[in-house]
């Protein structure tokens, strides 16, 4: 199974090397058996005696992270799904793109991309689940930006990025705590740990990430603005990612962990709310489109939508008919997309105002759409698939009042909603198929002259095609051999459903009647109404916030960053001391680390007082002299009185070093600012003195009270006892000092002279090196 | 063996007054310094892998015992980091002939370069309060001296506030040992620590460590103390730029790791519960920065700020996980913030300029520089299965476990924005329409994306091949909070 | 006696975060000096004052004073030399190079 997931990985590193024949071969062709092979052993597991296996393999096990893959019903479906489209993707793709195009990378991103769904789909170890998660994301990326040089293009690929991205890491946050609360990583120890994750105080957090995660990644309302723009990429890929499978990963988190959360009565409360606006936005907006993917795109999200709602009301009929729909889904969707891709690719254009007529010219895709449409919008017949899961769809909205403690008038709204969502998704379909294939040819519109699509294109989207009327006619086969596993798998016990075409005339059947003959009256009056839209959504959509937001952000960003990095000095000093000076104090309050209780000083002398008194006077005096050569002198004096400090605290080495290092840096100071203009006097308004002399006065103090309490809170005795007496015997030397920088503390000796020794070799390059005097 | 642990230290000083013999020989001192750097890299691994293996290494200087002498503390952090830095200054000697123009080269860059990493390999190794403080000045000068090499104008204008903002901060680095001298007499860490640890950390010691604090944050370019960054990075030379923002930044955190884990950590209440704070804010305004500019190389240089509040964060909720991740990021951190530098003067290179704005479809002419790039962000913002990932959910799954939510929240919500700041330039600058005068010089971008491939090689490897690092990292965790291991090997107890 | 010194040496930092918060490059050169001796006299009041003969080696005096302080602040001393140096010719740089001495003029956020 392992080697199932990782072949089209290392497919997709090899693709840039096969790529050189392209000249002769497309690309395409040579990888095509790769998912083709995979679905075949997938295929090997299909039956009524599926048994879920596992197999594992170690990866970073010291965080607990590994590569078990679980096989069990759903995400055998998936799996399927995930590998059988893929061959039928990338045969249609063969066709579709061009042999001078960059296949290369479009191969490597699908590639990475299969293999980071079967990844998400077979994880078990909720680590690497993210990790696949994530890079479906960026595949996906990848993909919408294939034709990075259109601006639709950076545009839908930048916003699914960040929306799904969004999502991931709030899926990430959830998964912490999962493992948190369960102290295991794998998902099915987790399901055995329910009832501890649902009485976890934690819960709420749990269960808020991840709907965050999967709501963002299935393109439910309100993240469901990625999703139309995700239609820029190629059309292949919005077949494969942006309708069968990729989207399907958040129904697919959900209904992982829904025999987890099935505990709580909240989460069934919110999946089934945010599941039914979904749908119902979903199709009221589709039938407003006019670019034929935007309408399978709006399609798409509320055909999600639905889903979601089913594993929302949690029943074994619902979550039953949610599996099912997934399959059903991804066969009629997948195929209208490739139709449409077709259309586009040979008419030119996808704009459904200029399409018309084209029966003639493309019977082939005129009656693989039949099928795709009318499956969709639930038509009932025995040979459409999209028939049987929306009735149980139906049936499962009315059940639900029974068992949940729901809101009564969510309960009382929610056939109805389901209807009205069906309602328009029947619109939007029929006008798909009608708008497209029917009517007048519209000949001086089309970009190019219609004609049917090699038959090899064709190909793909007729498997599909069959697909929707097998599982029609023989719903029992794969209810068997598929669905029931999976539903299993989410129901958490067995959930054995049959399929029937005629369920006798019980309420679900007059919903779907009421919803095609509402369908059509609505239909054919479409033009009357269609004003409604300027009302609803009108000027209100996400997508505007979205924008707005990305626009703030950078706005604001800039506004804040330039407020306060304004490149001066002083600005930034003053912050820098506010800050620690606020901060420090405090702690200082906080801590009780203020000691006055004055001990052990030295005795206090005059000629000590004296030095130090000139030493103030001097140092406060540079603020006021404005002559340069004063100010320079004046700085001497206090390294003088430094030093003449140091003579009378008997330290002897320091006086006589900062004797000359004061004398050599008076020089230099003279030497460096003897050509620069002389001081002038303090133009700075009164109050930016104001709040200079606070801070330095301020952190002055604080200095004091600091050092002042540090003094008086010695604990211990100096280690320096050691080094007065082993000064001579051991290290044979009488200045102590002088033994302690040589020999005790040779290393900060030997490094001070590197200081010096790089501040030389500094200033020789500042003055030698003058390459752009006069220049810039 | 034991004293071999001075060589990382003390060879590259040797070799930076070697180079600085011969700085106009470019031929000589550009091979001298990318052997040297080879040879001492490797050097460095063995040593390292002898810790891991053997457990701390302590060399007491000259002999003297602790803590009378200056301890040399060869501990399984210190060594991954000094480690991690020359491997990651490696790369750069590769990149510097490249980027650099040959007056910049031949005044003494080689010579500035070992000097600098002579200062952060001792500052990551001595075990000695005041010795810390003379390796930061080591470390400051040479970077003095890389800042203005050049003397452009603007160079010199921001090196003034870089050179005064770390001149305050040493100042008050002497201040603060000065202080804490007074209370505890000693200036050892080992000595520090148990003293500390002796008095519970009472009175005014909680205050001194804050000043202290203070005192890396300002290295650290935490906030809000981080003003002097963003410009002073931005004007250096590429390779420069990416020496500075790869290890300076980081010893400041290394430094904070290393006294908030030995020393003070008998307030965490007070102390502790700040850095969290500031690491909040720290991540948000970085990131905030990285948004507001369409300068490539200021965007990357924002960059490092949200990534300091990571290893903040982890410090401040110091708990085993959590430190394990501080310490992983910051490897992760030095190796992919030098790879990204590095690709980002080769982009600017490439393009001919630092403004997003007039830059597109570089991709088209560059396809291996662009997917570096990308990769590379993908890495910074954390995504699985590479280095950052590892890092980021230790903390963060520390920080959920100390129901620290709006930290966390934070946290997330800045990788996001991250990512988004790095897509930026990857959607405007490297896809679109070719842009008209991109650079023709393949054979020098080709040179500077080359150290570039390393560096992002070793980022992915300490991603998925995390089972070869991160045992280590765990021991080095373990070590930092119990604390015993370091204390004992340096005093002999 | 300690305290007085305390007292000194607050004054010097504050005199020099005073000139340090200027505009001129010189004053902001003479604030950091003034900054660094009152750091080095914190650490050599830090470690009491007058508590013994120097610390040269005498036969016969028992109570020196604290040797390490010094040594410590010695390397600090020189350190603060060479870095002031440079300090210095970069001011003197800045101003030859940029043509202004005030550092409220050389702001900009323009990166080359």
């Amino acid at each position: 199974m392992i080697y199932a997931v990782f072949a089209p990985l290392i497919f997709a590193v090899l693709i840039p090397f096969l790529s050189r024949w392209k000249e002769k071969v497309h690309t395409g062709w040579l990888i095509l058996p790769v998912p083709f092979a995979i679905f075949l052993y997938f295929l090997l597991h299909v039956g009524p005696n599926f048994e879920p296996h596992m197999q594992s393999v170690n990866w970073i096990p010291s965080l607990d992270i590994s590569l078990s893959f679980y096989l069990d019903g759903l995400s055998l479906l998936f799996a399927l799904l995930i590998s059988g489209i893929g061959t039928l993707v990338v045969l249609y793709s063969i066709y579709y793109l061009n042999h001078k195009e960059q296949l290369g990378h479009f191969y490597t991103y699908l590639y990475i991309f299969m293999t980071a769904m079967l990844g998400v789909v077979l994880s078990d170890n909720v680590f690497a689940l993210y990790a696949f998660w994530e890079f479906t994301s960026i595949s996906s990326f990848l993909l919408i930006g294939y034709w990075h040089y259109r601006e639709r293009s950076r545009y839908g690929a930048l916003k699914s990025m960040l929306i799904t991205i969004l999502g991931g890491f709030s899926l990430l946050a959830g998964i912490l705590l999962l493992t948190i609360v369960t102290g295991t990583t794998s998902i099915r120890e987790m399901v055995g740990q329910a009832d501890v994750i649902v009485d976890s105080h934690y819960f709420p957090f749990i269960l808020t990430f991840l709907l965050l995660g999967a709501f963002t990644k299935s393109a439910q309302f309100p993240f469901h603005i990625w999703l139309p723009d995700a239609m820029e990429a190629p059309t292949p890929v919005s077949a494969y990612l942006h309708s069968a499978t990729m989207v399907k990963a958040g129904i697919y988190l959900m209904a992982r962990f829904s025999p987890i959360f099935a505990g709580d009565p909240n989460f069934f409360f919110i999946l089934s709310l945010f599941g039914i606006v979904t749908l119902v936005w979903g199709s009221y907006m589709a039938v407003r489109q006019t670019d034929l993917k935007g309408i399978l795109a709006y399609s798409t999200i509320s055909q999600l939508g639905m889903i979601m709602a089913m594993l929302g009301f949690g029943t074994d009929v619902a979550l039953f008919a949610a599996v099912f729909h997934i399959l059903n889904h991804a066969t009629f969707k997948g195929s209208l997309f490739m139709v449409a891709g077709i259309v586009d690719h040979e008419t030119g254009t996808r704009d459904i105002r200029k399409l018309g007529g084209l029966m003639t010219f493309m019977p082939i895709s005129f009656t693989l759409m039949i099928f795709g449409t009318f499956s969709m919008a639930g038509v009932p017949l025995p040979f459409l698939n999209g028939f049987y899961s929306k009735e149980m769809f139906f049936d499962a909205t009315l059940v639900n009042s029974a068992t949940s403690p729901f809101l009564e008038a969510f309960v009382v709204a929610l056939p109805i909603l389901a209807v009205v969502g069906s309602i328009f998704t029947f619109i939007y379909s029929m006008y798909l198929f009608f708008g497209t294939f029917t009517g007048k040819y519209k000949e001086e519109e089309l970009p190019q002259k219609p004609h049917e699509a090699p038959k090899m294109m064709l190909l793909p989207p007729f498997i599909l095609v069959l697909g929707v009327i097998t599982i029609g006619l023989f719903p029992e086969v794969f209810n068997q051999s598929l669905i029931t596993h999976a539903a299993d798998a989410v129901f958490g016990a067995e959930n054995n459903q049959d399929i029937y075409f005629w369920h006798g005339l019980v309420p679900a059947f007059y919903m779907s009647i009421a919803v095609v003959v509402l369908g059509i009256l609505l239909y054919l009056t479409k033009s009357k109404w269609e004003g409604i839209y300027s009302v609803l959504p009108g000027r209100l959509s996400f997508n505007r916030v979205y924008d707005w937001l990305i626009e703030m952000i950078e706005k604001v960003s800039n506004k804040i960053t330039t407020s306060y990095m304004t490149g001066s000095l002083r600005f930034y000093m003053v912050l820098l001391l506010t800050a620690i000076f606020a901060i420090t104090l405090g702690v200082l309050l906080k801590t009780n680390g203020i000691n006055f209780e004055v001990t052990d000083v030295a005795p206090i002398t005059t000629q000590e007082l004296i030095v130090a008194t000139i030493m103030a006077i001097a140092a406060i005096a540079t603020i006021f002299v404005h002559n340069r050569i004063a100010v320079i002198l004046i700085v001497g004096v206090v390294g003088y009185g430094l030093a003449i400090l140091f003579v009378f605290y008997r330290a002897p080495d320091l006086a006589l070093t900062q004797l000359i290092v004061e004398t050599v840096t008076v020089v230099l100071f003279m030497l460096c600012f003897y050509h620069l203009p002389n001081l002038k006097k303090s133009t700075t308004p009164l109050f930016t003195k104001g709040i200079n002399i606070i801070i330095s006065v301020g952190f002055g103090l604080l200095l004091m009270v600091i050092g002042v309490s540090a003094y008086n809170s010695r604990a211990f005795d100096s280690i320096s006892e050691y080094f007065i007496e082993n000064a001579d015997p051991l290290a044979g030397g009488y200045n102590m000092v002088n033994v302690i920088l040589v020999d005790f503390r040779g290393i900060d000796t030997l490094f001070e002279v590197a200081v010096l020794f790089g501040a030389a070799l500094a200033i020789i390059a500042m003055i030698k090196l003058r390459r752009d005097k006069g220049a810039k | 063996m034991n004293n071999l642990i001075f060589l990382p230290i003390v060879l590259p000083l040797i070799a930076s007054v070697v180079a600085a013999f011969f700085p106009k020989k470019l031929n000589i001192s550009r091979r001298f310094a990318q052997i040297t750097s080879v040879l001492l890299t490797i050097m460095t691994a063995a040593l390292t892998w002898h810790v891991f293996m053997n457990g701390t290494i302590v060399v007491q200087s000259g002999g003297w015992d602790a803590p009378f002498g200056i301890s040399i503390v060869g501990d399984g952090l210190s060594m991954l980091l000094v480690l991690t830095t020359y491997i990651v200054s490696t790369a750069a000697v590769f990149y510097a002939p490249s980027a650099l123009d040959k007056q910049q080269e031949s005044f003494y860059f080689y010579a500035f370069y070992f000097l600098l990493i002579s200062g952060v390999a001792g500052a990551f190794m001595t075990g000695d309060l005041f010795n810390l403080f003379v390796f930061f000045e080591v470390l400051l000068i040479a970077s003095y001296g890389l800042i203005v090499l050049g003397n452009g104008k603007i160079q010199l204008r921001e090196s003034m506030k870089y050179v005064l903002f770390n001149l305050f901060s040493s100042m008050l680095f002497v201040v603060s040992i000065a202080f804490i001298y007074a209370v505890t007499g000693t200036v050892n860490f080992a000595q520090l620590a148990e003293r500390v640890e002796f008095v519970e950390q009472q009175g005014i010691l909680s205050t001194l460590a804050i000043v202290l604090f203070f005192v890396f944050a300002v290295k650290a370019a935490i906030f809000p103390l981080y003003y002097w960054l963003p410009n002073s990075y931005v004007v250096p030379n590429a390779v420069v730029s990416a020496l500075f923002g790869a290890l300076l930044t980081k010893v400041g955190v290394y430094s904070i790791l290393r006294v908030f884990t030995l020393i003070f950590v008998h307030d965490t209440g007070v102390t502790h519960q700040i850095f969290i704070y500031l690491a909040m804010f720290t991540m948000l305004f970085g990131v905030i920065g990285a948004l507001s500019t369409n300068n490539v190389k200021l965007i990357i240089t924002y960059n490092i700020i949200p990534a300091v509040g990571f290893m903040l964060m982890g410090i401040g909720l110091y708990s085993e996980e959590a430190i394990a991740g501080s310490v992983y990021y910051l490897m992760h951190d030095m190796v992919i913030k030098g790879a990204l530098f590095f690709l980002i003067g080769a982009l600017i290179v490439a393009a001919g300029t630092k403004d997003l704005r007039q830059m597109s479809g570089v991709i088209q002419k560059f396809p291996l520089l662009g997917w570096l790039f990308f990769i590379a962000s993908l890495i910074l913002a954390g995504v699985p299965p590479f280095s950052g990932f590892i890092g980021k959910i230790l903390l963060l799954r520390s920080g959920l476990a100390q129901e620290e939510f709006l930290l966390v929240i934070v946290a997330l919500i800045s990788s996001l924005l991250i990512l988004f700041s790095m897509m930026r330039i990857f959607i405007r600058g490297f896809w679109g329409e070719l842009m008209e005068n991109i650079s023709d010089d393949r054979k020098r971008v080709r040179n500077l994306t080359i150290p570039g491939v390393i560096l992002v090689s070793i980022s992915i490897f300490l991603g998925v091949g995390a089972e070869a690092v991160y045992p280590h990292v765990e021991t080095i965790a373990n070590m930092l909070v119990d604390r015993t291991d370091y204390i004992s090997s340096v005093l002999k107890e | 006696m300690e305290i007085i010194m305390t007292g000194l040496a607050s004054i010097l930092f504050g005199a020099g975060i005073y000139n340090l918060l200027q505009k001129q490059l010189l004053r902001i050169v003479v604030g950091t000096v003034l900054v660094s001796h009152g750091a080095h006299l914190y650490f050599l009041t830090m470690a009491q004052l007058k508590r013994g003969a120097p610390p040269l080696v005498v036969d016969g005096v028992t109570e020196y004073t604290d040797p390490l302080p010094q040594a410590l602040v010695l390397t600090a001393i020189v350190i603060a030399f060479g870095v002031t140096s440079f300090l210095l010719v970069l001011a003197y740089r800045t101003y030859t190079v940029n043509e202004t001495d005030n550092m409220e003029e050389l702001r900009g956020s323009d990166h080359e």
